[in-house]
């Protein structure tokens, strides 16, 4: 695919599509949800919105720069410690720790990045899986500050400037305008120049490092601000729960966060978006099935991978990319021998 | 392949909503609802699990007793999510029709639930939640399991009075854990004992033996433990095959059979506490036994399902006291107020701080069985 292609605007549809969705989002749920007035449903809308923030950042490294990220949930928990701490501890309130929690993930996310962003395909991978770890067992186990597997009860809600937002319609316009912002910064992003040298990357870091494309400061800065939306994605989550633990952040929700990615569309950020929604609201929507809801969960991801491998709306395929990244040895033909590991 | 997409997306979006918005049947006027929040899936369904099966025996039994209503429990599923939990935490609070709630299973998820019934005025009573902080949330937390905080120093009582001085202490890596090693430090503190070690392990570690070899250089005369029957069976082989001696003790959380069935040889001789003996010859205890065995292939009940089962008859209790016109508000004073109820895990009572006080039995593990000990 010619790679100017993706970031040129499309004349005519180009602020359409956008309006409309701010006035689905602003106006259209807003109304659903205050008719039917339940609890639940502004719930599931609050946190799939964050699980938006959180898949609309991963796309920015795993979809655009084409790196598998295994670590992204413990961004998410960062952000969500430091607004914890901070109001618990020094009574903070949402207004300042939103941003707080935004540039604390950003910049642990640059110092850890530093020494490991020379690293390529599974060794990237895994580097991200270690930091993913040694933050998740850092929340645990240094028990003197983050109060470990205790958790820690969040006891200020959303608030702008002391004015509490903490109804049920004022708290979803706030994360919903959080989170709109957040994700047209990384649209704007990612259908950039900024976002074609990125796209470069992903297609062939040799080449793009070889045409001037100082590959590795870029992946560092996706890499930073992919954690900056994280943390702040966290922050959201603490006020809006009143309680976080260590558990809330561990591996399996960087798996969920990734599957999204992948599910959505990689390199594509309304397939980001609208995974998010997918693995959100299926859980939820097929409560009836009881037990066997998980299973089906896992059919619809593995049969929209076999049948779609882009994705709903991807721009690469999830397993061009898994080959790459992973395998180095794999070969879609060998001498006719059809695909295999060498 | 456009096409194909857009109905795929279409069709998967639609089913996800139609399914959340989806809302259960009109109930006839003698029903009560209870909400019950529990992992019947992921890492801990064992439990979930368990706690649906102990929760039915108790209801079947409530409606066959010819009450004057009917009660009925809404099962949700947490996964031991904390995202999960509060989103049922909501939907039960919509619910007009729910008036109490039980669970969660895990500390973590139960608290993040807590505060959302903090604010909707929901009484949630939990089986198993041993955080120290849970029932400080509000007035509307309750629990049905001894606190580390009464257990602890009972053990370090228990084990000074052996003659074990120098007490080796580990436990795993949670809110729980936290709470076996500070209960029972300060028990050993203040009855003249010392603590000569204490680590945590993380959950379903496979390895114990640098840390058994680590423990044993402190030289302890005994090693009291916090964990559950996986961990603890695991803990127990190790460090039988590493040939130690030191007498072990642990928690109510490892009384289950699967710790003897999964440990072996080498669950003889560990000591426990527990509030729940199956081999009790009260009535009430040996119906509840042979109900769990008739449902579970002849296995014997554990502490966490007899827990469960207490629970829900406590909760039932409490609803028919508040009965006619159970109100949430009614069904937690009427917890609240609970006074010696006869369960099979001994005689129950509410404190002042929703905390369950519970008699404690000593057992230890001879020729395969727990078998109770005067000391």
């Amino acid at each position: 695919m010619n790679v100017s292609d993706l970031s040129a605007p499309r004349r005519g549809q180009g602020a359409l599509i956008p309006l409309l969705l701010a006035l689905l989002v602003f106006v259209g749920l807003p109304a659903l949800l205050a008719g039917f007035d339940r609890g639940y449903f502004y719930q599931i809308a609050n946190l799939a919105l964050i699980f938006i923030l959180l898949s609309a950042s991963m796309h920015l490294v795993t979809g655009v720069a084409g790196l598998l990220h295994l670590g992204h949930a413990a961004f998410y928990g960062v952000g969500a410690y430091t607004a914890a701490l901070l109001s618990t501890k020094f009574g903070l309130g949402f207004t300042v720790t939103l941003p707080l929690s935004g540039l604390v993930a950003a910049l642990i996310a640059f110092l850890v990045a530093l020494p490991t962003m020379r690293l390529v395909s599974i060794y990237f991978a895994v580097a991200t899986l270690a930091i993913g770890q040694m933050l998740y067992l850092v929340m645990l186990n240094w028990v003197e500050f983050t109060k470990g597997p205790n958790g820690i009860i969040v006891t200020k809600g959303l608030e702008l400037f002391g004015f509490s937002l903490s109804g049920r319609l004022a708290t979803y316009y706030t994360v919903a305008t959080v989170v709109a912002l957040c994700v047209l910064a990384i649209g704007r992003l990612s259908h950039s120049y900024y976002g074609n040298a990125l796209r470069s990357i992903r297609e062939d870091d040799q080449c793009a490092d070889a045409m001037g494309v100082s590959t590795a400061r870029l992946k560092m800065e996706a890499f930073t601000l992919s954690a900056f939306f994280a943390g702040v994605a966290g922050s959201l989550w603490a006020h809006m729960t009143g309680y976080i633990s260590p558990g809330d952040f561990k591996f399996s929700e960087s798996i969920l966060i990734l599957a999204m990615v992948v599910v959505g569309g990689l390199g594509s950020l309304p397939g980001a978006v609208i995974g998010a929604l997918l693995l959100i609201l299926l859980p939820e929507g097929l409560r009836a099935f009881g037990d066997f809801r998980n299973i089906m969960v896992g059919l619809v991801m593995f049969l929209s991978i076999l049948l779609l491998p882009k994705g709903l709306l991807g721009e690469v395929s999830a397993l061009q990319l898994a080959r790459r990244q992973l395998g180095a040895a794999w070969r879609n033909t060998v001498k006719g021998e059809g695909i295999g590991w060498r | 392949m456009t096409a194909l997409k857009t109905a795929s997306l279409a069709a998967l979006v639609t089913g996800a909503l139609t399914g959340v918005l989806t809302t259960g049947t009109a109930l006839a006027a003698d029903t009560v609802k209870i909400g019950y929040q529990l992992p019947l899936t992921g890492e801990t369904a064992q439990y979930g699990q368990d706690f649906r099966k102990a929760a039915e025996i108790a209801l079947t039994e409530f409606n066959a007793a010819g009450k004057p209503f009917k009660a009925e429990i809404v099962f949700e599923d947490s996964r031991s999510d904390a995202k999960e939990g509060t989103n049922i935490a909501r939907k039960f609070v919509d619910d007009k029709e729910i008036v109490g709630v039980l669970g969660d299973f895990t500390s973590g998820v139960s608290m993040a639930s807590a505060q959302v019934y903090k604010d909707a005025g929901m009484p949630q009573l939990s089986q198993t939640a041993s955080h120290p902080d849970y029932t400080k949330i509000s007035k509307y937390q309750f629990r049905n399991i001894a606190t580390q905080a009464q257990e602890g120093p009972y053990n370090a009582k228990w084990m000074l009075s052996k003659g074990y001085k120098n007490i080796a202490v580990i436990a795993e890596q949670t809110d729980w854990g936290q709470s076996v090693v500070s209960g029972f430090t300060d028990g050993v503190k203040a009855n003249g004992g010392t603590v000569v070690f204490s680590e945590f392990f993380n959950r379903g570690l496979k390895d114990y033996r640098s840390l058994i070899s680590k423990l044993e250089r402190a030289k302890p005369d005994a090693i009291y433990t916090g964990f559950f029957y996986e961990d603890g069976a695991q803990f127990l082989r190790q460090v039988q095959q590493l040939g130690i001696k030191t007498p072990v003790y642990s928690t109510s959380a490892a009384y289950s059979p699967k710790l003897i069935e999964l440990a072996g040889e080498a669950a003889e001789g560990v000591h426990l506490t527990s509030n729940f003996l199956p081999t009790d010859p009260a009535p009430h205890i040996q119906h509840f036994v042979t109900e769990w065995k008739a449902a579970s292939n002849g296995a014997v009940p554990g502490q966490f399902p007899a827990q469960a089962y207490d629970a829900v008859r406590i909760m039932l209790a409490a609803v028919e006291k508040a009965y006619p016109n159970p109100t949430r508000e009614k069904v937690r004073d009427a917890l609240a107020q609970t006074k010696d109820f006869p369960g099979v895990t001994g005689k129950t009572s509410f404190s002042a701080d929703r905390e369950a006080e519970k008699e404690l039995v000593k057992v230890e593990v001879k020729g395969g069985a727990f078998v109770p000990v005067a000391d």
